[in-house]
């Protein structure tokens, strides 16, 4: 299962849903999807949320289990 | 988007396939002559108070739905010009795919219809061959399946957008 800390880095920035959604292009209720783990996104469009919160895509998402990821 | 025609399109059409059933119910309590043969062809229905009732009350909500429903379309496609709702189109217009998130819970819901359809309609088709129902049953079966099917797609859909928080 994948993990993600999207809604920490979007709070980091002080970013609504709305806000990151309009920058990687898909609606709010995608962004909410994706934080309460209901999908998973294309590499795509997490390579995306990674640019736009300026992480690597690895520490936004990563695998269930993988420890150096997990806090 | 909670209040987007497109969500609510389920509800819309579990309430003309109410009042379909209810136009169902009058026209079989109504008594009707068939006549069919090589010099004729007529029917005649013979309405009662009730089934009068039934059938022009069916007829007037109908109406009165179907005219708010193509007000609601119609501003909905005066506020989203790029995505506009046309009821003649074969692709059913509840399906959200804005982008891949919507296209994901959409998919999940028309599998969860299609479940429900594998099962739901053999099981339909062998209770008619096997019992011999009367015809209201039978089409107010068929209404349940429609009706069923837009529940089923409905409540999918809703439930994703239910806890939903900026």
């Amino acid at each position: 299962m994948l993990k993600n800390r999207v809604k920490e880095m979007r709070a980091r920035h002080n970013l609504t849903q709305s806000d990151l959604g309009k920058q990687v292009d898909v609606t709010r209720q995608t962004i909410a999807f994706i934080e309460k783990g209901e999908f998973s996104p294309s590499i795509t469009l997490a390579l995306k949320l990674a640019k736009a919160l300026l992480v690597d895509v690895n520490e936004l998402f990563w695998l269930e289990g993988d420890k150096k990821y997990e806090k | 988007m909670k209040n987007d025609i497109r969500l609510n399109y389920p509800l819309w059409m579990m309430a003309f396939i109410v009042l379909l059933g209810v136009f169902a119910l009058g026209i079989n309590l109504s008594t009707t002559e068939t006549i069919n043969n090589e010099t004729e062809a007529s029917l005649a229905i013979q309405l009662e108070a009730f089934e009068s009732f039934l059938i022009f009350g069916s007829i007037l909500l109908y109406l009165i739905l179907l005219t708010i429903f193509s007000v609601k379309i119609k501003q909905y496609n005066q506020k989203n010009p790029h995505q506009k709702i046309s009821l003649l189109a074969i692709r059913p217009p509840e399906y959200l795919e804005a982008d891949e998130g919507m296209t994901h819970i959409t998919r999940r819901a028309v599998q969860k219809v299609y479940t429900f359809y594998s099962w739901a309609l053999p099981a339909l088709a062998t209770i008619v061959i096997i019992l011999p129902l009367p015809r209201l049953l039978i089409i107010y079966s068929i209404l349940g399946l429609a009706f069923a099917q837009y529940w089923i797609y409905y409540a999918e859909i809703r439930k994703h957008f239910k806890e939903e928080e900026e």
